[in-house]
Formats: C-alpha cells, structure tokens, sequence
C-alpha cells in the first residue's frame, strides 16, 4: 500500500507558521529565564544506546521506549522519551567531578512510544532545570519558585500548582498502615484513579483520610493533620507549609497525598502544574533518586514544562509587521530596520506584490508608509 | 467570570437512581431534562455555575476524562473499560449495583468447567477488561465488541460466550443463558477531571464533600 502523500506516523506533525515560531520563541524564554538563576545547559543527544538511557534513574521502564537496532553497530539505541534522565547520566559521569550541588538547565525534543486519546502528540518539546546533589526543602523551593517564574514570563495566567507525597502511601503500607505485600500494587492503582469503593474492597480504608483530603491546600493540610501525628509524617507537613509560604499568593496551590500519576520515580515530594485555559498539564517535577555507577544514590530535584500546551493555547505568538521592500531600495536602511526589529520582504522582481507576502507597511523612498 | 461546570450524567441504567441523588447534593435540573420528549442534550440547573449534559454511559468517562465535562456520574464497569489516567472516581454512589460475569448457553455449561480454558471467543461490549481479565487467568481471549444485545450472540453462533453486566439474571435466563464465573461486582461512581479537580478545587471540592456526605448518610441507614 503506498502511503498518501504528506501523510506522518501517528503522533506527529508538522508546525507550520506561526506555531511554529511561536514554539521556538517559548522556548528561548524558558531556557533564558532558567539560565538566569545559574542554571547552565547541557544538550544531550536525541537518541542514546538503550541502556544508557534506562539504567541511571530509578524504576525507569523499557516499554515505554522507542527502541531500534543500529545497522551499524548492531545495538539496541533507543530515542529519549524524558530529558531528565540523560540529565542523571551527565551529572554522574561527564560532570561527576563538579561540585555539588549542580544546576543544569536543557530544553529539547522528546519522543514517546505511545500516544495516548488524551494526549494525541508523540513529539513534544521538554525544557526544564535539575539541581543535583540537593533535595531539601530549600532546593524544592529554589525549583518551584523559579517554575512559577518562568511559567509567568511565558505568559501562562492563573498557575495551579499540585502538590503531591509520592513515597508516602508506600512508606505507610511498608510501617504504620500496613498493606500485605501482594495487595500493594492493588491499592496505589486505586488510590491513583481517588476509587473509594475499590478501598473499601481492598480492605484498606484506613487510606480513605487521604483521598478525602485532597483539594485546596489549608484544608488538605488540617484534614490531614491529626493522621499525619499518628502516623508519624508530621514533619512532611511541615516542610510542605514552608514551601507553600514561600509561593507568591497568586499560585493557587492544591495538596493532593497519594496522587502517583507519572510520578514513579519522585521520592519526598512531587508537583504538577497547571495552567487556566489550558487543557491538562502543562508541566510537572519533583525529588528523585540518581544512582552512581558505584550503586551510590544521590538526590536531587527539577522541573520540567512541555512547551507544546502553551503553544496550542496560543502562547509565545507576537504580531509582528512586515515591511515591503521594492526593487532598487537601500540595503543599508533595510539592514537597519531589521535591526530594530522590523521582519523585511525584498521584492524579487517588478510584479512582486507587498499584499501576497501579509506585508503591513512599505519602504518608499526611504520613507515608511502602512498599507 | 469562569466558565460555568459541566456534570454529564449517563441515559439509561443509571439515570433513575441518580437524580434523587443529584438534587440532595443540591443540582435540580431544569424541568426540560425530565422531557423525554425534549431534544436538548445542555441543560441549566437551579446553580448558575453548574449546567448537566446527558449522554451514553461511556460518553460520560470520555467528556470528563478529556475535561469537556469536569464531573459526572457513570458506573465503575466503564471506568474500568477505559481506564483513563484522567480519571478520579472519588465517590462509590451506592447506586446501581450489579455485577460484570461471563456467561454461556446451559447446554454448554453442562459440562464445561472454566479451570480449562485456554481460548475463548467472547461477545461484549468491554473488549478491553474482558482481555484484561482473561489474561491476568492465563486464558486468550478473543473479544467480539458488540453494542448492545450481547445475550443473542451465543445463540446466532457469533460468538460462544459472552462478558456482560448481570443484575437479577432474568436476561440471561430468558435466553436460555447461564452466569459461570463473575468478574467483579459495578456499582455507580462519581467521577471527576484530573485537572479540574486541581484547579477548580474550591467548586468541585464542596459538590464532592456533599455526595460523600450523602453516601455516608446511606451507609447509616442500611
């Protein structure tokens, strides 16, 4: 069967004017506003051999790859479906000698096995930044702070932040909540899809306090309060409401304790973002594990946005005009004008027509003059 | 001003038992929504910030789960079809129980014994939890997805058993149809966005609470 012309792979697609712009003009402003917290950016390959990729960070899972064997080295080379992880690998070897803690910012493509009916894209842009070496409180705050101010600087309004305890419901079935080993993966599947009925049939309604106490951030933390001292996590608590405290009021901050969506890897603490007018989320991070290749394991913390949502909802698009340029006009003037930001379309010949181009203005014996 | 929050409930099964419901928590539809002669698939409600969509039973997982719709009410056997990541299925309503079961002709039931099955050919209308289910059994099987009249199909030869929802099992009797293993009892769910549930926490919230409350109120009773 041939295939019809212009026709992509599932998942893919051509941005096209003024997207496509729009795409690289967020992304220079993320990576920009990142930068200027000390974050320095790495460029990792789009594609690694599949090991590589798979082996630096914790409970990474293969079947979420787009694997293929190399012809010419006959090696199983896998594209990154995540930037992080290559992040974990330049820290504990290119750059394992540097001292810690390490910022290091990248934004680049990603590619996803499989594309889901909610989020039809396998390409998509991730940028973000990972301090290395450091997971405390302090270090979330550095992250999420500057999160919120490049979400801002890309023009996102109204930010929703999710706050999230990703190791806390396995740290309570393991101790003071205990769960039977076999019934565990049971009981995050539920907790993930907030089933109470499926709770209760697992016999575990012990974990009903926190689904119920998910929602706005000062309620979440009072519901959750009394459980927390019995149970032995006040202290997460705590450390939560300084992160809170040190958000600007308008971040408006939800807590949810056994939200696991994604966040596998995360340890202590997780994050989603979101964004109003924007469907989904629109970035997400957290703490997290990196093993060394001596089996040492060290800590550390990052963001990531998917720059492709903001440009769907019609972010990073600048009106710019355009100037008409006609035959036998000065080079130098018209070098000029770009300079000072104007976009120029030199005519090509005598019929050339400034209306076919979208210009808004034309050059006319050195003068300026709107369509 | 915000956008007002769209709650789908699902036609059929489920409708009858829900609307009581949906007026204690405090969502009266418009007298429309009770026409059944009306064509209107929007209606308003006594809340100005909440308006009620009525569609299939498994529209209601996808309008909620996409964020069309931020909340709705739909039984656990379409959620459990879809699996969407998207989707918080924070209440158990108490309502509209029944049960998800495999079931055969009686002829072959007479000597059939389940614990040997290693392929099956199954009429349904949840291709993806009868696969999941027959799977994690160690058994192949092969799902034909049917719409709807599923209990026809062992007679017609299309298929010789067939994963449906069982209530009373006169349906099944009726078409000369016995139950031979159930997969998992299904009662009614209230369901909500991921997203929406974040960032419209101080609407969704409230409503949630006051079907939680309601639930717990029952559980009282009984």
């Amino acid at each position: 069967m041939t295939i019809a012309h212009g026709l992509l792979p599932e998942g893919l697609r051509d941005r096209l004017p003024p997207q496509a712009e729009a795409a690289s003009r967020l992304l220079h402003h993320v990576i920009v506003a990142i930068n200027r917290h000390g974050y320095e950016r790495v460029s990792p390959p789009l594609a690694e051999f599949e090991e590589s990729l798979l082996g630096r960070l914790k409970s990474a899972r293969k079947q979420d790859l787009l694997r293929f064997v190399d012809p010419v080295s006959q090696r199983s080379l896998a594209l990154r479906p995540d930037i992080t992880g290559q992040i974990g690998r330049i820290a504990t070897t290119r750059l394992n000698h540097r001292p810690r803690p390490l910022r290091l910012a990248y934004g680049g493509t990603v590619m996803k096995l499989r594309a889901t009916q909610l989020r039809p894209e396998r390409e998509l842009m991730q940028a973000g930044a990972e301090l290395i070496g450091n997971d405390s409180v302090a270090g979330v705050i550095e992250i999420l702070g500057m999160a919120v101010e490049t979400l801002k600087i890309a023009g996102v309004e109204k930010i929703s932040i999710d706050l999230t305890l990703p190791d806390l419901v396995e740290k309570l079935a393991e101790t003071t909540l205990p769960i039977e080993a076999s019934k565990r993966e049971n009981l995050f599947t539920v907790l993930d899809a907030k089933d109470a009925g499926g709770l209760a049939e697992l016999n575990a309604t012990g974990y009903r306090p926190l689904l119920e106490a998910a929602g706005p951030f000062d309620q979440a933390i009072e519901k959750l309060q009394p459980m927390a001292e019995k149970l032995g996590f006040a202290d997460r608590l705590k450390a939560l409401k300084t992160i809170r405290d040190s958000l600007d009021e308008s971040v408006h901050v939800t807590l949810d304790p056994t939200e696991r969506h994604g966040f596998e890897y995360q340890t202590w603490i997780g994050f989603s973002l979101f964004g109003s007018g924007i469907l989904g989320e629109i970035g997400r991070g957290g703490s997290y594990t990196i093993i060394h290749q001596d089996k040492r394991e060290e800590q550390a913390v990052g963001f990531s946005l998917y720059i492709d949502p903001l440009v769907d909802s019609g972010l990073g698009q600048k009106k710019s005009r355009k100037l008409f340029l006609p035959l036998g006009h000065n080079p130098e003037q018209a070098r000029d004008l770009r300079q000072q930001g104007w976009i120029t379309i030199a005519a090509l010949d005598e019929d050339d027509d400034p209306v076919i181009h979208q210009c808004t203005d034309i050059l006319t014996s050195g003068e300026i003059k709107p369509l | 001003m915000t956008k007002p929050l769209v709650f789908a409930i699902p036609k059929g099964r489920i409708l009858k038992e829900a609307l009581p419901m949906l007026e204690a928590a405090g969502i009266i539809p418009e007298s429309a929504f009770l026409d059944k002669e009306s064509r209107l698939l929007r209606f308003k409600t006594n809340r100005p910030d909440v308006e009620i969509i009525r569609v299939r039973a498994f529209d209601v997982a996808t309008f909620v789960a996409h964020g069309a719709a931020q909340m709705g009410i739909v039984g656990s056997d379409v959620i459990e079809e879809f699996s969407y990541p998207e989707l918080y299925a924070p209440v158990d309503l108490n309502i509209g129980h029944c049960r998800l079961s495999i079931a055969e002709p009686k002829r072959l039931a007479q000597d059939d014994d389940p614990r040997e099955w290693s392929h099956v050919r199954v009429a349904t209308k949840y291709p993806h939890l009868t696969h999941r289910h027959f799977e994690a059994r160690g058994v192949q099987a092969e799902c034909i997805k049917l719409n709807g009249a599923m209990e026809i199909a062992p007679a017609l030869g299309l298929a010789g058993r067939i994963v449906d929802l069982v209530s009373s099992g006169r349906t099944l009797e009726e078409n000369g149809l016995v139950e031979v293993e159930r997969i998992m009892p299904i009662s009614a769910r209230l369901v909500v966005n991921r997203a929406a549930f974040k960032m419209r926490a101080g609407d969704i919230a409230p409503l949630v609470e006051n079907f939680r409350r309601l639930v717990g109120v029952a559980d009282n009773v009984a």
